[in-house]
């Protein structure tokens, strides 16, 4: 079993305050990842769950019993560390059965069950070798292995895949995903990486300066962005953010103009008054429309990325430029004339503190 | 030739005189007598002299009493501890820090003068009135303990080496490599045991090489303090080798020890080589 | 970064080992500190009845302890000064070159470093003695003998500066060698590569280039020579017996053995004149020990 419930939750070192009272529920068994800029106090809550840092206030529940003050061994959690953190003096194999060692278990029952741990992470031919002799893939294997044999009902990663090269990480997020099934233990992982929260996690947590900013699973972050933080952290190229007015509400629907004079209509939103908005559109609900189709926004380039496959094309707003990302290769040189069409159902309207408006059936 | 001036300052100080020691050792060279004008070259017989003579054994097993609990005992843990004890940030950490590197600072001969008065004899002497609070008598400290004192000083002088070099040793261990430990469940003591010691191996190893080296050749200190006495009691090889050519006037007898001393010299040597790891 | 919350057990057992250990490495200072300040010392810590800078002043005035002072610096700053200038050329020549000698000559150092002094100061007297005649013979030839005694104090290897200073750098050559070595081969040849490029002559680019570079490695073999030769006290002890010559180290040895009543006061003053430069430089060699020591370490 592993639920954890945070409490409003704070830390601070010295007078300096970095977790402002996070309130979180991770589900036992469930995926979880924590995300966010560097700086934003993951790593930082990561190790008080850990137990590696003390809490200042608020509670930490397992499973409904409070451990703020449990010491880290005796809270059946388990961690892999950034660097991994293996023993460099010890072979793969005691590094893996190291836990076991200091609990005075028998040395015939530590081998069998590093043996176990070994042949599941495909360890079996380096247990002999130290982990200078290791890749990076096969470190990173042990420092899971040496995590995975206290049998612990969460596991805590703390951007275990920053060190590894872009083919290994892919393969590394399968097998992560992989372990995730067949441990069944809760997972909390923090990375700074929006792509590898949204392929892993069942839930993620997205933070920013000490304080969690929305809690969603991954499509539900990306299509109902609770503020515009949210809404441009998840997703890339990131969210195009206008600053409009909304010029009038007629029955089901609403005219936005952007400062730069487009003019969009939405299907109504309940609580939405004429004044001014932030208007988001992510690059990929702007489409290029051919010269006979209507269009909402009439611009100019101002770069264009040609991938082959897909087109980022930079646009002039009249303030900071504005991102679309159209399918098909075009090439666009800078200042060519461009319509670009916008997909209404798409559009995330944000007050001007940056809270997303939105009607409560949506 | 860069190298030349060094090479022949080196051969005419340090080769040669070896070279000298060797033939010196097997002829009967004396500072008086008529040894002094006309040595007579006698093969072995020091050396069959010198393994049969008590004093120089005895010269030995204080040398190897001396190093083992100064240098590789006291020195060690001590500075093994202070190390581990100012490892982490704290306001009166460079204070500590500089109290326990200041002996290593002073000449041998000061440190001498320094715990002469220390551990001087009669009610009033330091160490007397010190141990006097734990009802203890006073005691003439270098008569009645004379190698445990030299020892004591020697420990003194050498702790704050010991630190600096555990501390370099300390701060290359992984902090994330003790979290670790504490998330597989290791006291603080297994901690040290598990993780700290094997890490320090190759830093304790180079220690032992330098200071043992370095407490071997140690002169001014005890000789200023006790000139080998009472009674040969503090004579170290080195304090030995300098009594017997200087004060007996025996440089023949005195070469010999000298050349067993240097042999031994050249063993830990090639220790050193390996451990420096000499790369081209 | 361990928990914060450690208990305040532990924090007390942390000062307490930690002002045990302060106490016993401070005690033997108190005395010297108290006594070269007390008029009336003796060899006991007691509180001075009055205080002064009267034991300075008798040291220089009194005793010849400027004498000391100025033979103990003019031997250790020339050996400081040879070592500097061979090492500095020599472990240019080490870290550089790739001939045959190479290896044998860099083990021969460190096998050198480990002799202990006492070991060769037999064959070394002897050596000194012959070097000593030779030279003899040699200032007889062009000093009139009026003149002998003088210029032997300056060339002589017994009772010599010469000597002195030759020995005590040749002593702590190995050690200043090895760190000049090591030291070169962290600085990428490019450097001086770089300079031809840019036309520098032989002159210059030792001038303005790598003399530059070396700096922070000479600062290290120099003050380390220099911290041992300050320290020596075998070579004055066996090599000086002339008064003239005498060097610090051996004016409080010999002021020590006094035969009538020890003057604890002069002594102690002597002994933080003795003291002082070796804290210096003992303070500005700090940062370079575990470099120097703990080198080999890596790889």
């Amino acid at each position: 079993m592993g639920t954890i419930v945070l409490n409003q939750v704070r830390k601070s070192f010295g007078g300096h305050e970095v977790i402002k009272g996070a309130d979180i529920r991770i589900e036992d068994g469930q995926f979880a990842v924590f995300v966010g800029p560097s700086g934003c106090g993951k790593s930082t809550l990561l190790r008080m769950i850990a137990g590696l840092e003390d809490i200042s206030g608020g509670e930490f529940l397992l499973d409904g019993k409070v451990m703020n003050d449990v010491s880290p061994e005796q809270r059946n959690i388990a961690m892999v560390f950034q660097s991994y953190a293996l023993y460099p003096h010890m072979t793969v194999a005691e590094n893996i059965g190291f836990s076991l060692d200091l609990k005075k278990t028998p040395k015939a029952e530590i081998k069998r069950r590093v043996g176990e741990i070994a042949e599941r992470l495909q360890l079996t031919p380096y247990l002999n070798r130290k982990p200078s002799a290791l890749s990076g893939g096969q470190r990173q294997r042990v420092a899971i292995g040496r995590a995975i044999i206290k049998e612990p009902s969460v596991i805590l990663f703390d951007e275990p895949l920053s060190n590894l090269d872009a083919a290994l990480r892919v393969q590394m997020r399968a097998e992560l995903q992989e372990l995730h099934r067949s441990t069944g233990a809760t997972i909390i992982y923090v990375t700074h990486d929006q792509v590898e929260a949204m392929t892993l996690a069942d839930q993620i947590v997205v933070l920013k300066d000490g304080q969690v900013m929305q809690t969603n699973d991954p499509i539900g972050l990306y299509k109902e962005p609770e503020n515009t933080f949210v809404a441009q952290f998840i997703g890339s190229p990131k969210m195009n953010l206008f600053p409009a007015k909304v010029e009038s509400v007629a029955g089901d629907v609403v005219r936005i103009r952007t400062d730069a004079g487009w003019p969009i209509d939405l299907p109504a939103i309940e609580g939405l008054r004429a004044g001014p908005v932030q208007l988001g559109i992510r690059p990929e609900s702007l489409t290029l429309a051919a010269p006979h189709e209507p269009a909402e926004i009439e611009t100019r380039t101002v770069l264009s990325e040609r991938l082959g496959m897909e087109t980022y094309i930079s646009f002039e707003t009249g303030g900071e430029p504005g991102i679309a990302r159209v399918p098909g290769d075009h090439s666009l040189p800078s200042g060519t004339p461009i319509r670009l069409a916008v997909d209404p159902s798409a559009c995330h309207i944000f007050d001007n503190d940056g809270r997303a408006i939105r009607s409560q059936s949506a | 030739m860069l190298v030349l001036p060094s090479a022949i300052l080196l051969f005419a100080f340090v080769l040669y005189p070896s070279g000298v020691a060797i033939y010196t050792s097997m002829t009967n060279l004396s500072l008086t007598g008529p040894a002094a004008l006309n040595p007579r070259f006698i093969g072995f017989d020091n050396y069959t002299k010198l393994f049969s003579d008590h004093t120089f054994w005895r010269s030995l097993v204080i040398t190897f009493w001396f190093v083992l609990f100064s240098a590789i005992i006291g020195q060690l843990v001590l500075g093994l501890l202070s190390a581990i004890l100012l490892k982490r940030q704290f306001a009166l950490r460079p204070f500590f820090n500089a109290i326990i590197l200041m002996p290593n600072a002073v000449p041998g001969v000061v440190a001498a003068l320094m715990w002469s008065s220390m551990l001087a004899s009669g009610e009033y002497g330091t160490l007397n009135k010190i141990v006097a609070w734990f009802g203890v008598d006073p005691q003439r400290w270098l008569v009645t303990f004379p190698l445990s004192m030299i020892i004591v000083v020697n420990i003194w002088r050498g702790i704050g080496f010991a630190m600096i070099l555990m501390n370099s040793g300390l701060s290359a261990i992984s902090e994330e490599l003790y979290e670790a430990a504490r998330m597989d469940g290791a006291t603080t003591w297994q901690a040290f045991r598990k993780i700290t010691l094997p890490l320090l191996v190759p830093t304790i190893f180079l220690y032992l090489l330098v200071s043992t080296v370095t407490t071997i050749a140690i002169f001014a200190l005890i000789y200023a303090l006790t000139r080998g006495g009472p009674a040969g009691a503090t004579e170290i090889v080195g304090i030995y080798i300098y009594n017997q050519s200087f004060g007996s006037y025996q440089l023949g007898y005195g070469s010999a020890i000298a050349v067993v001393l240097l042999i031994f010299s050249l063993i830990i040597g090639t220790f050193y080589v390996r451990a420096l790891k000499v790369e081209v | 970064m361990a928990l914060s919350k450690t208990s305040t057990k532990a924090e007390a057992g942390r000062y307490g080992v930690l002002i045990v250990l302060s106490i016993y490495c401070l005690m033997p200072f108190v005395w010297l500190l108290v006594a070269a300040f007390d008029t009336n010392a003796g060899l006991f810590l007691e509180t001075p009845d009055s205080v002064s800078l009267n034991n300075f002043y008798r040291v220089f005035a009194e005793e010849d302890g400027l004498r000391w002072l100025i033979n103990s610096l003019i031997v250790c700053g020339g050996a400081t000064l040879i070592v500097m200038l061979l090492s500095g050329f020599g472990g240019y020549a080490l870290s550089r070159t790739n001939a045959w000698w190479k290896r044998p000559f860099l083990y021969s150092i460190i096998l050198i470093r480990v002799i202990p002094p006492p070991a060769l100061i037999v064959p070394l007297y002897q050596v000194m003695l012959a070097l000593n005649n030779g030279m003899r013979w040699l200032v007889l030839q062009v000093v009139p003998r009026e003149h002998m005694r003088d210029v032997m104090q300056i060339v002589g290897f017994i009772d010599g500066y010469l000597g002195l200073i030759l020995l005590l750098a040749t002593m702590h050559l190995p050690l200043a060698l090895w760190i000049m070595k090591t030291y070169f081969d962290s600085v990428s040849p490019e450097y001086e590569e770089a300079a031809v490029m840019d036309g520098a002559t032989f002159g210059q680019r030792l001038r303005r280039v790598l003399l530059p570079l070396a700096m922070p490695g000479l600062a290290a073999s120099g003050l380390f020579a220099f911290i041992a030769c300050w320290d020596d006290f075998l070579v004055p002890l066996t090599f000086v017996s002339s008064p003239e010559l005498r060097m610090l180290p051996i004016g409080i040895f010999s002021a020590f053995l006094r035969a009538n009543e020890i003057d604890y006061g002069l002594l102690a003053a002597i002994a933080i004149v003795y003291t002082a430069p070796a804290i210096i430089a003992f303070v500005l060699a700090r940062r370079f020990l575990v470099q120097t020591f703990g080198g080999g370490l890596k790889g």
